[in-house]
């Protein structure tokens, strides 16, 4: 669906895992507790893609999401997304509180918010500083549904392209696998691909 | 133009109204706004602060996230949020405004910060600074925390005893471990064991047995005064005492008291096969002291050098206390 070489394809997962690496570090200076993230591969995938890949280990799943929009150099609607168990669990590793409740209250989902609002924008402004534009975030905000009913939430044309990040997050021994999708139209997609390639042409002429 | 200064003047005194804070930094992050709300609730009148560096006023937040916050807004023109729950209280604000200020007892406002970039046309982008208070949204989530801990109290105690079950001793431990390890604090495990007590309940009996280990948490919970302390019965006629904030001198302390507590109740043992002819308890402590604060945690290692100290307690005659470093 999307035609990126391997080359391409390297750089964007490199960029990412310095964003998701800057992301590590403000947490883990907030938790004074060794924080580990790293994104291991990233895939292009239209929407209802997207969604049975969020939703695929069981039926109604409730996905926890944090999203902000992003608009600027591309313009783009970033979601980081969890099974609820998940962020039930990063949530109260980070906080340390040991008296769960059955869902997150409404300032473990601001804390959450917070923990998505780290990840994306280091995410997006590592993306936007290596090339050299800028973009303009907005404030995170706290979904919770089945993958489908969240990722069909944000606006945008059916043919709209997502952008998948696989993300592993370590804190306290404990494994935590998620998702950060970036919602892209033609004309975003165009746009990355294009700032893909000056930045990739500026670091080999370099090189 | 007096419709301009009408507006200007409007907007001003809309920034003096609203409930929330409000601080806007310039690009140099110099303090060029300080509302009305700032004031009542903090030591600083916007004469104070204006045309300050805002690192210069809080020092103390230099190297916290809301450094880069501010960064971000000012040089990204991303915005971000910082929750009550990750950072409690980063300003010093009250609820209930200056007055309070330099009183022990008032506790500080909690905050939910949002930094947002503002972009002025024809001038350097700039940053705002909004403050939420939360206090009372904070109480009420730790109400209902206290009402789930009390409802869930019923499976995390021991049906015989009543003190913490194995269970509540497991949740406790890795709970004060990180504590420990986050606040570089010194953290203290004792275990302790009923001396010949297979010995008191062949002689007198398991009801007898139930009521000897009823006493005797009864009497050791007691001791352990402080709300983190906690005992806990870890098996059969064992206990686990875990003690944070406590370093080994300490810990060596409490442990003696609890063994000569436990003596002192005379309960009557008449097969301990020596010349004490009443129960007592051998005690094995550990203490971490976690240096570094990346450290791993590791409960493991603690319960079993308390566990190592224990069977030491034991092989060198009972009734006494013994210490293990990790």
């Amino acid at each position: 669906m999307v035609n990126l070489s391997e080359l391409e394809n390297d750089a964007l997962v490199e960029i990412f895992n310095i964003g998701v690496g800057h992301a590590a570090a403000a947490m883990s200076e907030i938790v004074n507790e060794e924080v580990i993230m790293s994104v291991p591969s990233i895939t292009f995938l239209n929407r209802a893609d997207a969604a049975a890949l969020l939703g695929s280990k069981k039926d109604g799943e409730r996905i926890c999401g944090v999203s902000q929009h992003y608009d600027g150099a591309f313009a783009t609607e970033a979601i980081l997304m969890f099974p609820e168990d998940k962020s039930l669990e990063i949530v109260r590793l980070m906080v340390g509180d040991s008296v769960p409740l059955q869902e997150l209250t409404e300032m473990e989902q601001e804390a959450m918010s917070e923990i998505g609002n780290i990840i994306l924008n280091s995410c997006v402004g590592t993306l936007a500083n290596l090339f050299d534009s800028e973009l303009h975030g907005s404030l995170p905000l706290y979904h919770v549904g089945t993958s489908a009913q969240i990722m069909s939430s944000f606006s945008g044309p059916d043919d709209a392209v997502v952008l998948m990040l696989h993300i592993d997050f370590v804190l306290a021994k404990h494994q935590i696998h998620g998702y950060v999708a970036f919602v892209l139209d033609l004309s975003a997609l165009h746009d990355l691909k294009e700032q893909v390639s000056r930045y990739l042409a500026k670091a080999l002429g370099q090189a | 133009m007096p419709d301009a200064v009408h507006r200007l003047s409007l907007l001003e005194s809309i920034i003096g109204a609203v409930n929330l804070g409000a601080i806007v930094l310039d690009e140099t992050g110099r303090i060029v706004l300080w509302n009305h709300w700032m004031a009542r609730h903090s030591a600083w009148s916007a004469d104070a602060v204006l045309g300050r560096d805002f690192f210069e006023v809080f020092p103390e937040l230099q190297h916290k996230r809301i450094a880069s916050a501010i960064r971000q807004a000012l040089r990204d023109n991303f915005q971000s949020l910082l929750s009550q729950t990750l950072h409690k209280a980063p300003f010093a604000l009250y609820t209930h405004g200056a007055a309070a200020i330099g009183n022990e007892a008032q506790e500080r406002m909690q905050q939910a910060i949002a930094v947002t970039p503002i972009n002025l046309p024809g001038s350097p982008r700039h940053c705002l600074i909004q403050i939420n208070d939360v206090t009372i949204a904070v109480g009420r989530e730790k109400l209902l925390r206290e009402q789930t801990m009390v409802l869930r109290s019923q499976t995390f105690s021991d049906g015989l005893t009543g003190i913490a079950n194995r269970r509540h001793f497991d949740v406790a431990i890795e709970r004060e471990m990180r504590r420990a390890m986050r606040n570089s604090s010194p953290l203290s495990l004792l275990m302790i064991d009923i001396d010949h007590f297979k010995d008191y309940n062949d002689h007198y009996g398991h009801q007898q047995g139930d009521g000897c280990l009823i006493q005797v948490a009864a009497e050791l919970a007691a001791m352990l005064q402080r709300p983190t302390d906690l005992l806990a019965r870890y098996g059969g006629e064992e206990f686990a005492a875990i003690l944070p904030d406590t370093d080994a001198a300490q810990a060596l302390q409490m442990a003696e008291a609890i063994r000569q507590r436990a003596a002192e109740l005379r309960i009557p043992h008449e097969k301990t096969g020596n010349d004490l002819k009443h129960i007592t308890v051998s005690i094995g402590v550990a203490t971490q002291h976690t240096q570094h604060p990346h450290q791993p945690l590791d409960i493991a290692a603690l319960i079993g050098a308390a566990d190592r100290a224990l069977y030491l307690a034991k092989r060198s005659g009972r009734n006494r206390v013994t210490v293990q470093t990790t």
